[in-house]
């Protein structure tokens, strides 16, 4: 079925489909431009994938096999006047490192409860040591992944106590169940104010997904994983503050919103962040808080940039929750494919487990003008767009993260309520970051959750994480007192930072997008994208709002029914497809005139007046037109009288501090 | 005042087969000959009256991204229903049906209602796939089968009404069960009060 040919000829080119590149795609093809996208491997996402548990073993199995570029002779495929770039059809930036360790039982057996178990621990502490798989690493291509993934631990405990037991996972269920993990290999979140939010609004791809809150932050301190204050209720029902830090945390904070807090540590701005908390005379604790887990920062942080982050952090609480972040359903793997989606609704086309092999470049102009696939075909194009590590001379990857994956049968701080996402800040010489997902934001199965570790790498990553994990969790390598949750099974490995500037000179209409960096938001990659959409079409708006399933009119038909605008800026509706003759021939689609579809007669003219559902087809261009700014909900919109949306609280905080 | 339910239905199926002019024709009544990929479209909706309810389709068609086999697993996330969507002149399109109903199991919810549409049954004197074939195979899968015609305006809207039969009934309206929440939509309500 997809033995077809790609067309040939194309106004952008874009191979791999990591979030940079599927953003370029979608706004490219969204103002006219006909897009092929391509990706090597047999799923989208690149290094912003997220797999399935089973979908992860055959990619830790693709890793340790060294993909040896082919060489192909395409000089047949030459005009007079060209040259040819050779590609790699392997990856350069690999990530390296990787160990995988199984604690899952062999079969299925009663264990006791947490609690009974840690002080079981207690006794036997030695108990799994010499059981702990070598840590390999896959570069050695020794070991397959698979001969470690089924070396099998036997836990400490094993007397089956029938008083609070609970049914252990093994590996055979894991597997079983398997499809229901989404793993990402990039741990991040999305700031509730940052630019991949924006950008979602605006453009309408936000549709394709939804999001959970992550209700709570934490940190641990002293061997204690305590819950970060996040809001002022949360504040003031703290019981690690004392009423007089209470006081001095609401006022420091607020005077972080103020518009002349430069002024107040005008003297400060390039020294560590702690001499001006100390100055500030916070308390440890607060220093605490405000340095790890609100700034996300390290003590010697220059105090400026410590400010901006915590504003940052400030201005994201409340929009959507208690916390600054929101992390998307199945997976942040999803918001790539939703980009793609958005591309090929908009006539790209899409194309995976397919390599370009070659460039083609005019001599004269030393421009792209085609590439040559892995079929020999030549594909033209004005515009060529590639992931990192395309190149053979690309060199080594100067900055690394250090990643573990860890699954989990519990929460580090578990609680009556609702199952919850978290954020876990770790101080330690390389802050660890970790985000524990719970079942029901559809990554894990139910019994389990998912915890992502994150620093900047300064050994392997089993050197930099392990010891967090074994301060965290039960592991045959940990002993603590307190229960905590047990290691079902865990991968460490470093993936590289995006690569800056490869290849040199290259071609001025090919660009590089770079791969995800180590930080906890998206603005880097986002940035990145508008800049390479920019260079490619200068002038064009980025990623103009999409119709609205209900304005979607099939032209021809009741012309009078105008379509609504589902977008708030009025230039929008000229590149709106379908509705106008010219936009609709600047669309890649061979029959323009067939575009869109009417939804007149609908009833639902608007999911959100469910009141008013029997709008006649007449009445719904204004309709859609005040639903818009109901979807569009940008800061202005949280000015409706006294809303759950606490835009409006920050500026009535003084009067907690007076309470 | 009837409660509307919002069910995603995703279509599967090799090109030309006539996903989109199913959807068009259900939620247009309307069908074209030289239908293009509906460039635009993210997905298209129409509500029908079922028992007590109003069921509002959410129609997700593939934007051309099966074509060369590259759909992507958000297309799947969270469907009701799956429509997979044969040519009864194409045997082809019919021994290709059992790789999306494969894909379909890997990828999509576990509940998912799946429907087989033969479509293109006003062509019946070219058919290449025996109905009694077809719809064997529907009941090996527990799917919904039924032979459609997208030109002819056959068993379209009955292709739904059939859905809507097989969606199980609302469990606890009340239970928000997942807490999770569009970007679109107003920030959820929180519990907790302002000011
Ligand atoms: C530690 C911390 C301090 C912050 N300080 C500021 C700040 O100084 N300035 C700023 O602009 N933003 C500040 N923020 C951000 C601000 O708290 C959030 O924008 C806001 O709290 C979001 O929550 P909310 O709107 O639901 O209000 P919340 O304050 O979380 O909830 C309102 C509830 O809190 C209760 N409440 C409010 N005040 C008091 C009080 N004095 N005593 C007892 N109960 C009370 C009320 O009963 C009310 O029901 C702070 C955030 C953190 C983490
Ligand atoms: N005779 C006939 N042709 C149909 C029918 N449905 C679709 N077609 C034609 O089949 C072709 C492909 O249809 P399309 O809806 O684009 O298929 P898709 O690729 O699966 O979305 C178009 O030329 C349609 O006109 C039908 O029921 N009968
Ligand atoms: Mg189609």
């Amino acid at each position: 079925m997809a033995s077809e040919q790609l067309p040939s000829e194309f106004d952008v080119v874009i191979l791999g489909t990591g979030l940079v590149e599927s953003v370029v795609a979608a706004a490219c093809s969204r103002v006219g431009q006909r897009v092929l996208h391509l990706d090597r491997r047999s799923y989208y996402a690149g290094k912003w994938a997220s797999f399935t548990f089973n979908g992860l073993l055959s990619w830790i199995e693709e890793q340790s096999k060294i993909t040896a570029s082919e060489e192909h002779d395409w000089s047949s495929q030459l005009e007079d006047g060209e040259d040819l770039i050779g590609l790699t059809t392997g990856d350069v930036s690999q990530v390296t490192n990787l160990q995988v360790f199984n604690y899952t039982s062999e079969e299925e057996e009663q264990v006791p409860s947490l609690e009974e178990e840690a002080k079981e621990d207690e006794e036997e502490d030695e108990g799994g040591a010499d059981q702990t798989p070598a840590g390999e690493t896959q570069e050695e291509g020794a070991p397959s992944s698979e001969s470690e993934v089924k070396e099998e631990i036997n836990t400490p405990a094993q007397k089956s106590q029938p008083e609070k037991s609970k049914k252990r996972l093994t590996y055979a269920e894991l597997l079983k169940e398997g499809r229901r993990f989404n793993i990402d290999l990039v741990s991040k979140l999305l700031y509730s104010r940052g630019a991949l939010i924006d950008l979602l609004i605006k453009s309408n791809v936000s549709r394709y997904a939804e999001f959970k809150n992550v209700i709570r932050i934490l940190t641990c301190r002293h061997g204690n994983i305590e819950q970060v204050p996040c809001s002022r209720s949360d504040v003031f029902s703290s019981k690690l503050l004392s009423v007089v830090e209470k006081r001095m945390l609401m006022r420091f904070l607020t005077s972080c919103l103020d518009r002349d807090t430069p002024l107040l540590y005008q003297d400060f701005a390039e020294r560590p962040y702690l001499e001006f908390l100390q100055y500030q005379k916070l308390s440890e604790n607060l220093q605490h808080f405000l340095i790890h887990s609100i700034a996300m920062t390290t003590p010697d942080t220059p105090t400026a940039a410590a400010l901006a982050a915590t504003q940052h952090f400030l201005k994201c609480l409340g929009r959507y929750g208690n916390t600054p972040f929101l992390f998307p359903l199945y997976g942040l793997g999803e918001i790539p494919q939703c980009f793609c989606r958005m591309c090929a609704v908009f006539g790209g086309i899409y194309c995976l487990r397919h390599s370009v092999h070659a460039l083609v470049v005019d001599k004269c102009s030393s421009r792209c003008k085609a590439v040559i696939d892995s079929t020999g075909q030549r594909i033209s194009c004005s515009h060529l767009v590639l992931e990192e590590g395309c190149f053979t001379q690309t060199a080594p990857p100067t900055r690394c993260v250090s990643r573990a994956v860890l699954i989990t049968d519990g929460s580090v701080l578990p609680t009556e309520a609702e199952q919850q996402v978290s954020i876990v800040t770790i101080p330690s010489e390389s802050p660890v970051r970790m985000v524990e997902l719970c079942p029901s934001s559809m990554t894990c199965i139910p019994g389990t959750h998912l915890v992502h570790l994150t620093c900047q790498s300064v050994g392997s990553a089993f050197e930099d994480l392990s010891p967090v994990v074994n301060r965290m969790f039960r592991t045959p390598d940990s002993d603590h007192p307190e229960p905590r949750p047990e290691v079902l099974w865990c991968l460490y490995f470093n993936m590289p930072e995006g690569l800056e500037s490869e290849g040199g000179e290259l071609p001025p209409n090919v660009s590089v997008c770079l791969g995800p960096d180590g930080s906890l938001g998206h603005d880097g990659a986002i940035a990145q994208a508008e800049l390479i959409f920019q260079k490619i079409l200068p002038g064009e708006e980025f990623c103009p709002p999409g119709p609205a399933p209900e304005d979607i009119l099939y032209q021809g038909e009741e012309p009078d029914a105008s379509p609504a605008q589902p977008g708030e800026e009025p230039e929008a509706s000229s590149s709106q497809p379908g509705e106008e003759p010219e936009a609709s021939s600047s669309q890649p689609g061979e029959e323009p005139d067939t575009g869109t579809s009417n939804q007149g007669e609908e009833p639902e003219a608007s999911s959100s007046h469910q009141g008013e559902a029997e709008a006649s087809p007449t009445c719904k261009g204004e309709e859609s037109e005040t639903s818009p700014s109901q979807q569009g909900e940008e800061p202005d919109a949280s000015s409706s009288p006294c809303t759950e949306d606490s835009d409006t609280c920050p500026n009535q905080l003084e009067d907690g501090t007076q309470g | 005042n009837m409660a509307i339910r919002e069910l995603k239905v995703c279509l599967l199926g090799d090109t030309g087969v006539g996903k989109s002019s199913i959807v068009c024709r259900f939620v247009q009544d309307h069908f074209d000959h030289n239908i293009s990929p509906t460039i635009g479209a993210s997905f298209l909706t129409k509500t029908v009256p079922f028992g007590q309810e109003l069921h509002k389709y959410l129609i997700w068609d593939t934007a051309g991204q099966e074509r060369f086999h590259s759909l992507a697993p958000m297309y799947y996330r969270g469907s009701a229903a799956a429509v997979v969507v044969y040519d009864i002149t194409k045997l082809d399109s019919f021994q290709t049906l059992k790789k999306w109903v494969k894909e379909l199991k890997e990828h999509g919810p576990e509940d998912i209602v799946v429907a087989i549409a033969g479509n293109k049954n006003d062509l019946g004197d070219i058919r290449e796939v025996p109905m009694k074939e077809a719809k064997e195979f529907a009941e090996s899968i527990a799917a919904i089968f039924i032979e459609t015609s997208a030109r002819n305006a056959v068993n379209v809207e009955e292709l739904f009404q059939k859905i809507s039969k097989q969606i199980p009934p609302l469990q606890n309206p009340d239970v928000e069960s997942n807490e999770s929440f569009k970007l679109t939509q107003q920030p959820p309500p929180s519990t907790r009060r302002c000011c």
